[in-house]
């Protein structure tokens, strides 16, 4: 379940360099400079069609070679071929991946072929999958594991290297193609992340993620509103037709339910956002996800349906993001009338002005302050 | 990227960038592009390499860079922009970081300072009476120092930071970097700020394509020669 270079750097013993303990797979670094030559030589002899190798050989030597050097797109598109031709499970890739990214944790290329195989699996439009691994378990079940898996792969090559851009841009790309962006997917990333950002508090992609859920939860909330909007408009124009009415109902309860979750979700965010503040000073990023948070809480749209009604029309329509930025988010939404937040804010800005020894944290307030009198106009 | 490859922001810049100079660029090449880029800029001010992910240096000069070819910058957010890239420089080391929260690299001189004349051509088109008409607005001195004292490979070369090894690309972009630094503006509004002995200063370097200007220029001419190819089959 893990791959790893041990540093040796002469053949001591006459014995194999491959080392194999607890199921993790070591490789003595001696050994790389003959071996990795060898293997990729051999790889491309085999493209320039100076020498054949059957489908095992291939196999084989790409395994290699990506284990090695997982950034070589070349033998991860002779895997495509093969996958493709049905001779290779693409369930193996994903797990050989998963072994290249314990060693290199922000591979491209290996997060990049890790899309291609996603989408051929959620595309079902492969011969091996009617025979192998799948044992008839209904298509949606299937997704949620996948994305399971990917959320732990991700969190594990996030764990490796600080700030893995690669590894949280695959995260969202997951959440936004397989899972579609449901709700409880959203609220489950939300809870399962919460502990990891607080071990790593200056992980900006970790926190920027974060955005992205609760942004993509506002987003949902907004166009489910307009829907509950808008079939509250047709049943006002067509008063007999009952199940229209039934449906508006259920989804008034639905777009409800949801509704009342938000603003917990924003005040939970805010409330994660001060203690991690208060216990680790000086992180530029806490700072950060602590003005996009209040921000996107004073503004929620959860509190008049109304009103975003009319603004959902104008941002479906524009299919810019300029609707979501910070600027056209204050000129569009009329600030809720909540004195709680901002003198909460005050509160906690001055209380660690006053409390703070470290250099950067004073600094951070004192910037934060200064937003918000420009931010909440007080 | 290339056929079967990774969709990101960086294309749409090197799309841009060869169409603009062979003069082959037309309305229905780059359908859509220009609102598709604007997407990738987020909640930071900066843009992500695809709508929705985290913004990134790299990924921020490629968007703006393309969005100016096009002619499309004021899709952007530009003071949202301005905030998150003027952010980025470091206040101790003087060299810029990628992201926030991360450390300073020495490519960045290029990708994030370089956004600078970017930004200012853009609001200059704007009327913006604030502007400066003789600097850029981050701290070129600052910059040049830490290119020239922390950047260099005593061997020849330059790289990230001090204790990473030189490489062509690192040697590229720092130099670029240190080029952007030096030089405000052009023909009458040229003002050159060079930090240590004058043999420092490097030639100007083009803003957008990042060679040099009078190749640029040679390049548009030459190809203007040409008819725009059609898509159609000869």
């Amino acid at each position: 379940d893990e791959i790893g270079l041990i540093p040796c750097p002469e053949a001591r013993y006459n014995r194999s360099p491959i080392v194999l303990v607890e199921n993790k797979l070591g490789v003595e670094s001696w050994c790389v400079k003959f071996l990795l030559p060898y293997v990729h030589n051999k790889l491309l002899l085999y493209r320039q069609r100076k020498q054949w190798l059957n489908k095992d050989e291939l196999i084989d030597i790409t395994c290699t070679l990506l284990l090695l050097n997982p950034d070589f797109t070349t033998a991860w598109n002779v895997r495509k071929e093969l996958i493709l031709s049905g001779t290779l499970n693409p369930l193996k890739d994903l797990h050989l991946g998963k072994l290249a990214l314990t060693k290199f944790p922000k591979s491209p290329e290996t997060w990049i072929h890790r899309r291609w195989i996603l989408q051929q699996l959620i595309q079902e439009n492969l011969p091996s999958l009617a025979t192998k691994g799948n044992l008839g378990t209904a298509p949606v079940e299937r997704i949620h594991r996948l994305v399971q898996e990917e959320m732990k792969v991700c969190s594990e090559a996030a764990g490796r290297y600080p700030s893995n851009y690669n590894a949280w841009s695959h995260r969202i790309w997951v959440l936004q193609h397989l899972a579609k962006l449901t709700v409880k997917v959203l609220l489950d990333e939300l809870s399962s992340t919460k502990y990891w950002v607080s071990m790593h508090v200056s992980d900006h992609s970790g926190f920027h993620y974060r955005q992205f859920l609760l942004n993509s939860l506002i987003r949902r909330t907004v166009t489910d509103n307009s829907i509950l909007v808008r079939n509250q408009m047709v049943n006002e124009q067509n008063p007999s037709l009952q199940k229209e009415e039934e449906i508006a109902g259920t989804e008034a309860a639905c777009a409800e339910e949801q509704s009342m979750d938000l603003p917990r979700c924003l005040d939970e965010e805010m409330e994660l956002c001060s203690e991690l503040i208060d216990n680790y000073p000086g992180h530029e990023t806490l700072w950060c996800h602590s003005d996009e948070s209040l921000s996107n809480s004073h503004h929620s749209p959860a509190t008049s349906h109304m009103a975003q009604a009319m603004d959902v029309d104008g941002l479906n329509e524009s299919s810019s993001k300029q609707g979501y930025t910070q600027e056209t988010k204050r000129l569009k939404r009329a600030p809720v009338q909540d004195s709680l937040g901002p003198e909460m804010e005050y509160q906690f800005v001055d209380k660690v002005l006053s409390t703070c020894r470290d250099v950067d944290q004073a600094r951070f307030a004192t910037a934060y302050r200064k937003w918000l009198v420009t931010f909440l106009g007080q | 990227m290339h056929v079967g490859g990774e969709v990101d922001v960086r294309s749409a810049y090197c799309a841009a960038s060869v169409a603009s100079l062979t003069n082959i660029l037309t309305p229905s090449l780059f359908a859509g592009t220009a609102e598709w880029i604007a997407r990738c800029q987020n909640w930071e001010g900066g843009m992500g390499g695809v709508p929705g992910m985290e913004a990134h240096g790299g990924y921020t000069f490629c968007g703006m860079a393309a969005l100016v070819i096009l002619k499309q910058e004021h899709l952007l957010n530009l003071r949202s922009l301005l905030h998150w890239v003027t952010g980025r420089q470091m206040r101790f080391e003087g060299g810029f970081q990628g992201r926030c929260n991360k450390l300073v690299d020495g490519c960045y001189s290029f990708w994030q300072a370089g956004l600078l004349p970017l930004l200012h051509r853009a609001l200059h088109a704007r009327g913006d009476p604030a502007l400066s008409m003789a600097h850029w607005m981050f701290d070129q001195l600052a910059l040049q120092e830490y290119i020239l004292l922390c950047c260099q490979c005593p061997a020849g070369g330059l790289l990230d930071k001090p204790g990473k090894s030189r490489d062509f690309y690192h040697t590229c972009y720092c130099l670029s970097g240190l080029a952007i630094a030096q030089h405000f503006g052009s023909g009458d509004l040229h003002n050159e700020v060079v930090l240590g002995v004058p043999e420092n200063c490097l030639q100007a370097t083009h803003p957008v394509y990042n060679i040099a200007p009078e190749k640029v220029a040679r390049a548009v001419m030459h190809f203007l020669q040409y008819p725009v190819p059609s898509l159609d089959p000869a």
